[in-house]
């Protein structure tokens, strides 16, 4: 039988860490456990009535709440984060979208998590609460395998802080369908154009090929104070197929992930 | 918890929130298809936006209010969006319909003119399989002022 516990404040939340797994909107874990994952005791994250709001905007950064559900988070962003908007609007379906959260996706650690390139685009935070008091990690640093994270047992993650764009961003995704599909590839995208239109602090973040969201340094270093060209076009997508080493699953080859990047990139750089 | 208006408890939080709808309530219009989030045919209003009930733990949603397929209309009064869908023959099998009679239901209370694209939105998660969606919408577009 599993227990379900429901913390409706921080300090009950605090109380109850380690003590069993956590769940949010449901909508990996529920998943997973009618697959045979055994958890004996689940803790609810989805009532914590003192944490913070879905979206805080301060100077210059987006506070997005961990446990709040994406469609919360797409309604209190209001057209700022396109790339994270973007992501949030494509995710699941509405159902998905009013249970799942940043937090959830983010600790499950898939490869294709779509909120995360968007979020390692940005070089977002999150800020990870535990009973020693609080820590900052790099998005980037908090996956470290499929389905592994940097977060202890009795550690949660409250917010995601998501410097506002200086330029453009953008993400966009391949998945078999427009509604509902686990992507093929992902990318996200981040960089400024100075007067002679050259690009300038170029981050890409690509899903669903490796075993966790990567950047892609080759491509960054192709596009780097370079207006982008077709010769500059062509070189980035080039070393963008070098940069990630995508694998064969039943979604897709990896000759295909390799492909598909590419042309991504190139519809990113065109748009 | 409120469902369909009514005040009830639930014994075990841990239950899904489908399984007490159907065998402790005795509540069948919400289906369960799939299990996994994929199908909608067990979507629920809580607190009115829709969910999938195959997802969502009893304990979860203890203090919100609950509309299923049942709570749209009642047996002597049909919600317009059933009225639609019986004159647009958008049944056929039925099994999705009382998820996506929810799904509806819930974006006009929200949007009483939605556009074709809000329509579309609202019917991401509900799968027909054997009406196809094309009778689904006309009958939306009917009701939809
Ligand atoms: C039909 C369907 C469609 C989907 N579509 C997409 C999609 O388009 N893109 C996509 O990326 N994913 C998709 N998913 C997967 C899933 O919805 C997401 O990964 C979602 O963000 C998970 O969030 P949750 O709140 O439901 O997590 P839960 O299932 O509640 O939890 C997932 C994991 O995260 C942990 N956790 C939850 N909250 C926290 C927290 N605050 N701090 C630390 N750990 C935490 C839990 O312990 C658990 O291990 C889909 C799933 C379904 C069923
Ligand atoms: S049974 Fe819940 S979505 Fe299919
Ligand atoms: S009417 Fe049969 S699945 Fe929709």
């Amino acid at each position: 039988m599993v227990e379900l516990a429901t913390p409706t404040t921080i300090e009950e939340l605090r109380a109850l860490a380690g003590s069993g797994r956590l769940i949010a909107g449901g909508t990996d874990i529920l998943v997973q456990m009618r697959d045979g994952r055994d958890e004996p005791s689940l803790i609810d994250v989805s009532n914590i009535a003192d944490g913070a709001p879905a979206v805080v905007i301060t100077a210059g950064v987006a506070e997005l709440s961990a446990m709040a559900p994406i469609s919360a988070i797409v309604s209190g962003l209001a057209g700022r984060l396109p790339a994270v908007a973007a992501s949030a609007r494509l995710f699941g379906s509405l159902q998905i979208r009013n249970r799942a959260t940043f937090g959830g996706n983010l600790a499950n650690a898939s490869p294709a998590a779509d909120m995360v390139p968007p979020l390692v685009a940005a070089a977002a935070h999150v800020v990870v609460e535990g009973p020693g008091g609080s820590r900052q990690v790099p998005v980037a640093e908090l996956a470290t395998g499929p389905g592994r994270t940097a977060l202890g047992p009795d550690e949660w993650i409250s917010l995601i802080r998501v410097p506002l764009p200086e330029g453009e961003d953008g993400f966009l995704k391949l998945g078999g369908r427009s509604a509902m599909a686990i992507s093929i590839v992902s990318l996200a995208w981040r960089w400024s154009r100075d007067e002679d239109g050259a690009l300038r602090g170029v981050r890409l973040a690509l899903g669903a090929v490796a075993p966790t969201v990567v950047r892609a340094p080759g491509a960054e270093a192709a596009l780097e104070g370079r207006a982008p060209s077709d010769d500059v076009v062509v070189a980035a997508v080039e070393a963008l197929r070098g940069d990630i080493a995508p694998i064969d699953d039943v979604r897709a080859s990896a000759w295909y992930r390799r492909e598909v990047a590419g042309d991504l990139l190139r519809e990113a750089l065109e748009t | 918890m409120r469902v369909n208006g009514t005040a009830v408890t639930t014994p075990d939080p841990a239950r899904r929130l489908l399984d007490f709808l159907r065998d402790d309530l005795g509540l069948i219009g919400a289906k369960e298809g799939c299990g996994m989030g994929e199908c909608g045919a067990c979507t629920v209003l809580v607190d009115g936006d829709p969910v999938c009930s195959c997802l969502v733990l009893v304990g979860q949603v203890a203090a919100t209010d609950v509309v299923t397929v049942e709570g749209i209309g009642d047996d002597h009064r049909l919600h317009p969006v059933q009225e639609a869908f019986v004159d647009h023959y958008a049944s056929q099998c039925g099994f999705c319909t009382p998820g996506v009679v929810v799904s509806v239901a819930g974006l006009l209370a929200k949007n009483p003119r939605p556009a074709e694209a809000d329509v579309r939105e609202a019917l991401e998660g509900n799968l027909c399989r054997c009406t196809g969606y094309q009778a689904i919408f006309r009958a939306v577009a009917s009701v939809a002022e």
